[in-house]
């Protein structure tokens, strides 16, 4: 079944513009040159808001933790389950992480630990999101 | 009789009377199905104890009571020729499919479903 | 009448010293209504609003006041059911009843204006809407009796639920992701409090070692102190306690989150009674005094919180609480964090330290006897999952442990201090109490 469609705002856009274009952009604050995820009004570093721009990242990364939903509250989502929810860290800030149902592996089969790279699925006519597969 | 290989379950809150919130199976409905031959029994949430506890108190004496994601275990026990789970919710839905039972909503075709057990027009 | 305030109230911030109001406000009255399941969308006396007016009415009582002495109220003026709950918040669009239940308040929302009316509370100066939670609730009320913008301060938590399954429908039943659900939705996170805590309990197990499973005996112990709590859930409804066997084999719900984990929704209302120490010397009740209270917010830096994080903004909370009480680890006797998800708890004890429980030692503690009776009464009160969400057990057993009124559920090692919360480890409130005001 698809998956929830994000609806982008004002501060969001330009982030889900560039999945639409399937890169991985962050907000990058050039004060402190730190990378965050989501997107935010002001830097979590050093709070700045002036200097808030976006870098695209490579989008690798690894498995951190991984459940498996089987009685969630998502309507939409319900005919897939049980299905595994993993949390990805970026390789590049371990300290950013993403949410992934891990497309290609078995629920209940998320190896903990393992090398993931990002793909990008559609999930509503010209709408993707950012998901993370297994790096063979 | 071939009754006597079909499964009747019943999930318990929003089902069933005893239940919370009470469902619309009252006691004598579930008597009814017994004495017409069918195997049944409860799936439920609720522990073993407390659906035990809600069977004997309404003097009913089940023929399988099981938590509700092992109604599949039914199978291996009775060998039915076919089961019908009686539930509320997408996770009744779910597990009766797990199962190989058809899923009746409560709060969907279920008079249909009754009329024909009572009828005996199930299978 | 609503009085309008700002945030200058809360010690949420590190360093503000012993508590300026330190044992001059006490609690000198508590009161429960019945704790349904839900309401039953028909009865106008065991609607939210009268089970709020029956707990105001009974802490009254508790403390030995009448309506004419009330100058201040703090309640909640949403119900934990929220916006997301489709059929388990609203009301509407359905026929309503009668005033004063011709609207959504007295039904599934309660507010300090409705409740001044129906109370006849006509003495009540401060009256503040901005506290979302108990958690914060217990600080706001404290701080404004400790600040003389009140007396007597009645605090109400409501807590509501409907038929159907809890917090589905509304926003869960949409195609759509917007604003914060943007991040979570998508890959079927419903944003919960299960979920922000399932993932760092991995980490723990990871790091420290055990299972998820290890968790059993403190939520069989929860079920056995609320079967021992009068007006709890489970205690009204003789559900039969919970054996290791059923929490074992239970069905998963985020797997390895299981279905005794989650605490159960129900429609209730706790409500409290604040006050000066001076003045609870002459009431009904031994007074329980205030030592201090904190809150805490602390922002998500990426979308799931880590184990880190979870420890940091915990230790964070811990040391805020000893610093503004003047007490340390172990002069606290009573502990009843908040136990709404069964993960969340050891994250407090261990940053807490209570009974010497450090960072990996909450399994093993579990093991143990943490009974009531028994030298580690972790959680005297059953918590949510012993009594349902009523968010207000771990308040008022500490009361009653202070008192001694604790019934079956009192303690046999020294309660002389408590410290309670409903909150989670990102953002709520701490309180701690002694049965002295020194």
């Amino acid at each position: 079944m698809p998956k929830l469609i994000p609806q982008a705002d004002d501060l969001s856009r330009p982030f889900w513009n560039g999945v639409n274009q399937k890169k991985l952009i962050l907000q990058h604050c050039t004060d402190c040159d730190k990378l965050q995820y989501p997107v935010k009004t002001n830097c979590y570093h050093c709070s700045s808001s002036d200097n808030l721009n976006w870098k695209e990242v490579s989008g690798r990364g690894y498995i951190r933790s991984a459940i498996v939903i089987e009685d969630g509250r998502l309507d939409r989502r319900m005919p897939d389950q049980p299905y595994n929810l993993a949390v990805i860290s970026l390789d590049e800030d371990p300290t950013i992480n993403f949410y992934s149902n891990l497309p290609g592996v078995e629920a209940y089969k998320a190896p903990i630990g393992s090398s993931v790279e990002v793909i990008f699925e559609e999930v509503a006519p010209g709408q993707l999101i950012h998901e993370w597969t297994l790096v063979h | 009789m071939e009754n006597k290989r079909i499964i009747i379950s019943y999930d318990i809150d929003g089902t069933v009377v005893p239940g919370d919130p009470p469902g619309r199976i009252s006691i004598a409905m579930i008597n009814e199905s017994k004495k017409l031959g069918y195997i049944i029994g409860s799936a439920s949430d609720r522990t073993i104890t407390d659906q035990t506890r809600i069977w004997e108190r309404n003097d009913i004496q089940m023929d399988f009571i099981v938590l509700k994601h092992n109604l599949s275990t039914i199978n291996e026990q009775f060998s039915p020729l076919a089961g019908f789970h009686i539930g509320d919710t997408n996770m009744d839905e779910y597990y009766a499919k797990d199962a190989g039972f058809e899923f009746i909503d409560i709060n969907g075709d279920f008079d249909i479903f009754w009329a024909k057990l009572l009828s005996g027009a199930l299978m | 009448m609503i009085t309008e305030i700002d945030n200058s109230w809360k010690r949420d911030s590190d360093g503000l010293g012993v508590w300026e109001h330190r044992g001059k406000v006490a609690i000198a009255g508590f009161g429960h209504s019945p704790v349904d399941r839900r309401w039953d969308e028909v009865s106008l006396d065991t609607t939210l609003g009268a089970y709020a007016i029956l707990a105001c009415q009974k802490a009254m009582d508790d403390a030995g006041l009448k309506p004419e002495d009330i100058d201040g109220i703090v309640c909640c003026p949403t119900t934990i059911a929220g916006n997301s709950g489709g059929t388990a918040s609203n009301w509407a669009p359905r026929p309503y009843f009668d005033p004063p239940f011709d609207s959504e308040q007295g039904i599934t929302r309660v507010n300090a204006d409705w409740l001044i009316q129906q109370l006849g509370l006509h003495n009540v100066k401060f009256a503040p809407a901005s506290a979302p939670t108990i958690s914060e609730m217990v600080g706001l009320a404290s701080q404004a009796v400790g600040d003389g913008l009140c007396t007597n301060c009645l605090m109400i938590y409501p807590t509501g639920n409907l038929t159907g399954r809890y917090r589905r429908g509304g926003p869960n039943a949409s195609d759509m992701a917007p604003g914060e659900s943007q991040w979570t939705f998508p890959w079927g996170n419903h944003g919960g409090n299960d979920f922000i805590n399932i993932f760092p309990h991995q980490e723990y197990c990871r790091k420290y070692g055990g299972e998820h499973d290890d968790v059993a005996p403190f939520v069989l112990n929860q079920h056995r102190n609320g079967l021992m709590t009068p007006w709890g859930f489970n205690y009204q409804n003789d559900i039969p306690q919970l054996t290791k066997d059923d929490y074992l084999t239970s069905r998963y719900i985020l797997r390895p989150l299981r279905l005794w984990d989650c605490d159960r929704p129900v429609n209730a209302a706790g409500a409290y009674l604040f006050t000066t120490s001076e003045r609870a010397q002459d009431m009904k009740q031994k007074p329980v005094y205030v030592l201090n209270h904190s809150e805490h917010n602390f922002p998500f830096k990426t979308t799931q919180p880590t184990l880190d994080e979870i420890e940091m903004w915990t230790d964070k909370t811990a040391e805020r609480m000893y610093e503004g009480s003047g007490l340390t680890a172990s002069e606290v006797d009573i502990f009843n964090p908040y136990d709404g998800y069964s993960i969340m708890s050891q994250f407090f004890l261990e940053a807490f330290q209570w009974h010497g429980v450090n960072r990996g030692d909450a399994f093993a503690f579990y093991d143990g006897d943490i009974t009531v009776e028994g030298p580690h009464p972790f959680c005297s009160s059953g918590g949510n999952l012993g009594n349902g969400r009523t968010r207000t057990a771990m308040y008022t057993d500490s009361i009653e442990q202070l008192r001694g009124t604790a019934g079956a559920r009192q303690v046999t090692v020294k309660a002389e201090t408590a410290l309670c919360a409903f909150t989670t480890p990102s953002s709520g409130g701490w309180l701690m109490l002694g049965n002295s005001p020194d």
